[in-house]
């Protein structure tokens, strides 16, 4: 049996060297790095029940799209870094994603700043993404409610200034039974491998329904 | 009923001016916020950008031909996959910002003669000129 990723030591010696950091000096000391490519982790971490407020300011419950193969990823919309790529990348996965599959699964982006991304924000931010919110919620709420979701995903969160967070940058896929089964780390994954994943917890979830 | 505050206005507008050259909060701002996408000089190669689903056009041409307001407008409401900066900054920060975009827009480029006017503008536009004119309160305010 595989350790919660939250505990994992492994997982926290990865976490913390792939905290999505944020440029804090002068222009001049600035050196230029591409994002290196998401690491792949296959693991089986049960996630607890939540509840949170979504995009239209509505309560979102976890369990009522526990049925779902579920891609959930931890962003905030001010990000300058990592998080429009990994925004971008799921929107890829929901476009390419066939009529009978949109059914099936379910996107959800969990907010790492919940300061600055009230409901609103994150309307206006899945507007300008073009994101189609018929399957797929932006979730904000009380910060002491999104700490234990962090937690329970092992996401690590460290406010720096008003709009500017250190975070872990997951995204991860969970299958329908609410078990996290992969999880991406570092930077925005490769959305065809994402749907592969995917497709791989639905035919899953098909052999065991 | 308030004392009108009459302070030299001139000398006011010129001490706005002078601060709004560029400096390290500007720059510290545009480190943080913009350079992972836009790049050093804003052509739209930061380390960010060549992930990115689209092309960042280099903002020293856009910039050029757009008003103050309309780069107030993209950097406070954002534009696709830029983010909107208005919730989580100060409007002297996204100011800041606005004219960051404006010194490294100019750079490596003849600086036109009405462009040299525009950190007079913006400290024109930072001063509380109801303060510095001495406007009262409105009528029905002196009435009560």
């Amino acid at each position: 049996m595989s350790l919660p990723l939250s505990l994992s030591p492994v997982f926290a010696a990865i976490s913390a060297l792939l905290v999505c950091s944020v440029a804090t000096v002068g222009l001049a000391q600035q050196t230029a790095h591409p994002p290196k490519a998401a690491q792949r982790r296959e693991v089986r971490i049960p996630i607890r029940d939540f509840s949170l407020t979504d995009q239209n300011g509505r309560e979102f419950k976890f369990q009522s799209v526990k049925n779902k193969a579920i891609l959930v990823a931890f962003a905030y919309t001010t990000c300058p870094d990592v998080c429009p790529l990994v925004t971008a990348a799921m929107r890829q996965v929901q476009q390419e994603l066939s009529a009978p599959e949109r059914a099936a699964v379910y996107l959800i982006t969990v907010t790492t700043d919940p300061e600055v991304d009230e409901p609103k924000v994150l309307a206006s931010y899945a507007k300008r993404y073009g994101i189609d919110p018929s399957n797929w919620s932006l979730l904000t709420g009380k910060e002491q409610s999104l700490r234990e979701v962090w937690k329970n995903f092992g996401v690590k969160v460290h406010r720096k200034a008003r709009g500017l967070i250190d975070h872990t940058s997951l995204t991860a896929v969970v299958d329908s039974a609410g078990t996290m089964r992969v999880a991406y780390l570092g930077t925005a994954p490769d959305p065809k491998l994402v749907l592969k994943d995917i497709r791989a917890v639905l035919i899953g979830r098909k052999a065991s329904g | 009923m308030s004392m009108p505050i009459r302070l030299p206005s001139f000398a006011l507008l010129l001490l706005f001016a002078v601060s709004c050259g560029r400096n390290e909060r500007m720059d510290g701002l545009y480190a943080q916020r913009c350079l992972g996408c836009h790049g050093l000089s804003g052509r739209g190669d930061g380390p960010v950008a060549v992930s990115l689903p689209a092309p960042i056009p280099d903002f020293r041409e856009t910039v050029e031909r757009k008003s103050t307001g309309q780069i107030r407008r993209i950097i406070a409401q954002g534009r696709g996959i830029m983010p909107a900066f208005e919730p989580a900054l100060q409007p002297s920060e996204i100011t800041d910002m606005v004219q960051m975009v404006r010194f490294l827009s100019r750079e490596g480029r003849e600086v036109r003669w009405w462009e040299k006017f525009d950190v007079l503008v913006v400290a024109h536009c930072s001063v509380p000129w109801d303060i510095v004119l001495g406007y009262d309160e409105p009528a029905e305010e002196k009435s009560r």
